[in-house]
């Protein structure tokens, strides 16, 4: 999360130096873990004296890592310490099927809060941007600052996007979504530009720009969770398609006679290894189980578990390699919830890849599992509004176009 | 599957009580297992609150068979509550505003070290609960009139994981609580879950108990009206069960056919 220290002159273990060193990042992770705190509250929250806090919270802000805001949150005026923060903020914010995650992160991409709400199944538009704009409102508060500090806001949706219009341009993918003009909606409600994406695209964008896919021109980010999903990054730039739908490997039939899906179709892949299937395989020997369950019951090494998410990450596998065949990507790297149970999913979705895809001997294929985690989604939104973002000279942060 | 054919971790069947001339519950069944969140819903005066005392050991039934982990027992006061894991946070929370956390936390059951209070034990375990909720109290020594309504409510059910509980009731956790607190709570929510405990969720809000709730169970004038999937059911479908347009469509038979199979 946040940049390691690489400590030049090393110090032993339990020396003067090596104390204060634990000391400054213990108070540096309790200030990103409760976005802004006054010294006092940082003196209970590490256990340090409030002497110590003061030196170390001086020698933090010569150091440009934190810095003081005065605050006069009810009634009373205190000075809050916050991650120094350049420029301006953005929020990147992750609407899931299950999840909603916004994140407030600076210039230079380090997140100074966030903050996870569980949603309902088919959860509906009018409610899910209310809480969007009200977290973030609220996450601005947290970190002591004023509503136009927030430049921009990128927003993740698991439905393909058509970044003109910020509409979803696939009916029924998200029940309740289709038809509004989302981005317009939210940037009403914020006062500031909001930018919407496919979680794919942008895990896709973030695992390239600074994950597991830097240095590669070409690469695939497969997002294995509540449905299936691919972005595509083609010669450093993210390829959206024309209407935003490049890479939705969820609706390539697999199976020709298979239940008809949502997107209206029959026989896609996400109607095999989309939640709603995962979790009805399990309903007879599990009982009633939600898609966290399965994905920690495989990591604890639930045999039933383990086989159902395996089978998923074949079954995904072999959907990639086509799509691999037809771009031919220098990696694939694989992210979304299921991706957590790591080679239980990317072993076999690795197998699936490599054994249908046209070999090659003088660049194999690499299929690894993502380096941002579940956040990687979320970053890329983060990097997406950075990117929609200028900044002037002056410090002075210049709107400018969609990238 | 262990996890599915155990007893429940709490049942009760055809539960009574009547306040004088009225009839608060007629023949209630619920039942909880652990790892599992039920959510009881209904409209004011639906029998929610009545039920919760039960459970809590503040109110006896006047018929009915309550039974921990498949043994009939008695929650003759809230002691015998305590006593078989059962853990409950009212609405009022019945917090002390002048103590801090720790002395909230452990209010009635300080742990001792000879004559004296243990604090640097208690301090201790009041940090690892808190953190194991992953919520956002800065510190544990910060009287409880400094803290905003959501982290009261995080102190509330800190307090009740304390004995370890097997069951824990929350009544009306969210009400009065910004977005982002509602966040939180709905978090620890889940997090109780994942740690293995059984929850019984009242609330009035209909998108936060479809978030979290593995079934949803609808009382309506003191009967059930009503078991759904919390997964699958729409929000008018509850709303039709509480306001008595759609009748009750039990579906115990449905859920527990596979399991005992």
């Amino acid at each position: 999360m946040y940049p390691s220290r690489v400590n030049t002159d090393r110090s032993t273990p339990g020396s003067q130096t090596s104390l204060r060193e634990a000391n400054r990042l213990r108070l540096v992770d309790a200030v990103k873990r409760f976005g802004g705190l006054t010294q006092v509250e940082l003196a209970a929250a590490t256990g340090l004296s409030t002497a110590t806090v003061s030196t170390i919270v001086k020698e933090l802000i010569a150091a440009g890592v934190v810095e003081t805001h005065t605050t006069s949150r009810s009634g009373r005026r205190a000075q809050k310490v916050t991650i120094a923060r350049r420029v301006g903020l953005v929020a990147g914010v992750q609407v899931g099927h299950r999840h909603l995650q916004v994140t407030l992160a600076d210039f230079s991409r380090t997140v100074v809060a966030e903050q996870q709400m569980p949603l309902p199944a088919e959860h509906r538009l009018d409610t899910g941007l209310d809480r969007v704009a009200l977290l973030i409102v609220d996450l601005l508060e947290r970190v002591g600052a004023q509503t136009d500090e927030l430049l921009a806001v990128g927003l993740a949706l698991p439905a393909p996007v058509d970044s003109a219009t910020g509409m979803i341009s696939v009916r029924g993918v998200l029940r309740g979504w289709d038809d509004t003009h989302i981005g317009q909606v939210l940037s009403k409600r914020l006062a500031t530009p909001v930018f919407v994406e496919n979680d794919a695209n942008l895990g896709a964008l973030a695992e390239h720009d600074f994950g597991a896919a830097r240095g590669a021109r070409d690469s695939i980010f497969v997002r294995a969770s509540y449905g299936t999903g691919a972005g595509l990054v083609l010669g450093d730039h993210l390829h959206r398609g024309y209407a935003g739908t490049a890479g939705e490997i969820g609706h390539v039939q697999i199976t020709p006679d298979g239940p008809i899906c949502r997107c209206g179709n029959r026989g896609c892949l996400e109607t095999v290894v989309g939640a709603t299937a995962l979790l009805e395989m399990l309903r007879t020997s599990h009982g009633p189980l939600t898609l966290r369950d399965v994905i920690a019951q495989a990591i604890e090494g639930d045999p039933g578990c383990r086989r159902v998410v395996a089978d998923a990450g074949a079954r995904i596998g072999a959907a990639v390699a086509t799509l691999a065949t037809g771009i031919n990507p220098q990696c694939v790297v694989v992210g979304g919830e299921l991706a957590e149970t790591g080679e239980v999913l990317v072993g076999p979705l690795r197998e699936a890849v490599l054994r249908h895809v046209v070999p090659n001997t003088l660049a194999p294929l690499e299929v690894v599992v993502g380096e941002l985690g579940t956040r990687a989604e979320v970053m890329g939104a983060v990097a997406l509004a950075l990117r929609s973002t200028d900044v002037a000279s002056d410090g002075s942060a210049v709107q400018g176009f969609a990238p | 599957m262990k996890r599915a054919q155990a007893a429940p971790a709490l049942s009760l069947a055809g539960i009574d009580k009547s306040f004088g001339h009225v009839q608060a519950l007629s023949e209630v069944s619920l039942e909880v297992r652990a790892h599992e969140v039920v959510a009881l819903v209904g409209d004011n005066a639906a029998g929610k609150s009545t039920l919760a005392k039960i459970i809590a050991g503040v109110l006896q039934p006047d018929a009915g068979i309550i039974e921990s982990d498949g043994v009939p027992v008695t929650i003759a006061n809230p002691a015998a509550a305590h006593a078989l894991g059962i853990a409950s946070v009212f609405q009022d929370l019945a917090l002390c505003d002048n103590l801090d956390v720790v002395q909230n936390l452990y209010l009635g059951r300080e742990l001792r070290r000879g004559l004296r209070l243990d604090d640097e034990a208690m301090e201790d375990e009041a940090r690892r609960i808190l953190r194991s909720l992953t919520s956002r109290i800065p510190s544990v020594r910060t009287p409880l009139a400094g803290l905003s309504a959501g982290q009261r409510q995080s102190v509330a059910i800190a307090r009740t994981l304390l004995g370890e509980p097997r069951v824990v009731v929350l009544d009306e956790p969210t009400a009065s609580l910004s977005v982002s607190q509602t966040a939180e709570v709905l978090m620890h929510v889940e997090r109780l879950r994942e740690l293995g405990h059984a929850v019984i969720l009242i609330s009035h809000n209909m998108t936060d108990v479809r978030a979290v709730a593995d079934r949803i169970e609808v009382l309506r004038h003191g009967r059930n009206n009503g078991s759904f999937s919390g997964a699958d059911v729409g929000y008018e479908e509850i709303i039709a069960a509480i306001t008595g347009a759609s009748a009750p469509p039990r579906h115990d038979a449905l859920r527990d056919g596979p399991r005992s199979a």
